[in-house]
């Protein structure tokens, strides 16, 4: 049986682009295969269209392209009236019961009734578009009295405008607390480390390579904690000047 | 009134209008006229621009008359409002309209059941763009809302009434009729 053309198109030269037709739904996919292979909609060969249809679904899988439920469907239905026509029917049965294909056949041609009007509608679109009324800009709208504010107005504008409303109200604002990354034994360890095999140190050259604030304040504070437990001796020659610290 | 007068009366409410203005509404403002006469006044003003060769144009749409460019000059009024100009609607948005627009009031369910596919965003893009609305709410369970086309959507399709869209059947001997047409009738003429 041979395979339908879906004018796929496989582009490598950038990157790998694949674009697959866009079809509107399961019976938009049916009508184009119906279509293009011009298929009698009364008699649809429906073991063709089910591994047509099925092949379309698995390449738009082979794609990673989500696949939406309502193709899943079809395809279910399609399988259905496959397995419903390969069975014998009885031969009281076979005046009275209708052809399988039936229902789909009538979703078929009445999407198709609907898909032409579409059509002749982005005609009217098309040409409209070429013809400009004259209006009022925005900014030239004549002031409104107080009782046509509602003219006019849908329960959607209302929807809207309450939308709106809830759009601009003030936001409720968090505060982001992070856990603080550092512990005063690491920098009581770090401080420690710095001053081996030296006499002194600065704070100021202490806290030079530090960056964040936390980091700093941590670190002053490990130099509180040192001095509390008679480690460090701690001097300074003048009010805010530099920090002298040297191993006890 | 005499007719020059009358014309030239017609003239002057459609162009100030922002909105289609009716022959009702025009004869509403002009006590002694006739609507048979201000019919004839259009006629006869869009037949004086076609001889001067103005670049607009009177027709009907939405119910009621508008001037309006002619379409040969739409490459330059399309820059002067580029950027403000909507862009087109999707072939999903057309689907949903022709079957709002046959089967109205009609709820989502069935515009579902006929394209076969979820309408949801659809709708909503439709209603934000005025082109439907709601129309009430179904007897059935749930109560569904059910929609309608709005004055926009005909506005919108350069018609006047539903009925003037074409039925399937109409659509290609519309295209030919299209090709032959002389560019100077356009839309509807003034009748």
């Amino acid at each position: 049986m041979p395979g339908v053309e879906f004018g796929l198109e496989i582009e490598t030269k950038d990157a790998y682009r694949v674009r697959l037709p866009n079809f509107e739904g399961p019976l938009d996919l049916l009508c184009f295969l119906i279509k293009k292979q011009e298929l009698n909609i009364y008699d649809i060969p429906i073991a063709l269209i089910t591994k047509q249809y099925l092949e379309y679904i698995q390449l738009m899988q082979e794609l990673n392209l989500e696949v939406a439920g309502e193709f899943i469907l079809m395809a279910a239905t399609l399988i259905q009236i496959k397995v419903k026509m390969l069975l014998p029917r009885g031969p009281e049965e076979e005046e009275e019961e209708e052809d399988p294909r039936a229902a789909l056949v009538q979703k078929l041609l009445e999407y198709q009734r609907y898909k032409e009007v579409a059509e002749s509608l982005a005609g009217l679109e098309e040409r409209r578009s070429r013809i400009f009324q004259r209006s009022y800009y925005e900014w030239e709208k004549p002031y409104q009295e107080k009782e046509w504010v509602l003219k006019d107005m849908s329960l959607y504008d209302l929807l809207a405008a309450f939308k709106a409303v809830l759009d601009h109200m003030p936001k409720v604002s968090y505060h982001e607390v992070a856990p603080i990354p550092v512990t005063i034994e690491e920098q009581i360890d770090f401080v420690m480390k710095q001053l081996e095999g030296k006499e002194y140190v600065l704070f100021h050259d202490l806290i030079r390579e530090i960056r964040e604030r936390v980091r700093m304040v941590v670190t002053f504070l490990a130099i509180l904690e040192l001095i509390k437990n008679h480690q460090i001796l701690v001097r300074q020659a003048t009010v805010f000047g530099e920090i002298w610290i040297s191993k006890r | 009134m005499e007719m020059e007068q009358l014309k030239q009366v017609v003239e002057v409410l459609i162009f100030a209008s922002d909105i289609p203005i009716t022959v009702e509404q025009i004869r509403n403002l002009v006590e002694e006229a006739k609507s048979e006469e201000i019919q004839n006044a259009i006629e006869i003003l869009n037949q004086e621009y076609r001889q001067t060769q103005r670049t607009f144009q009177i027709v009907r749409m939405g119910g009621g008359f508008q001037i309006v460019t002619h379409e040969n000059f739409a490459p330059w009024v399309k820059k002067l409002f580029q950027g403000r100009l909507k862009t087109k609607l999707s072939q999903a948005a057309l689907e949903t309209l022709s079957v709002i627009a046959f089967r109205q009031p009609v709820s989502k369910t069935e515009i579902e059941a006929i394209r076969g596919v979820n309408c949801d965003g659809v709708i909503r893009t439709l209603l934000e763009r005025k082109l439907i609305t709601i129309g009430g709410r179904a007897q059935g369970p749930g109560r569904p809302l059910l929609y309608k086309t709005t004055p926009e959507f005909l506005q919108y399709f350069g018609i006047n009434d539903i009925s003037e869209l074409p039925r399937p059947k109409e659509i290609e001997e519309l295209f030919k009729e299209e090709q032959l047409q002389e560019p100077n009738v356009s839309m509807d003429a003034t009748q």
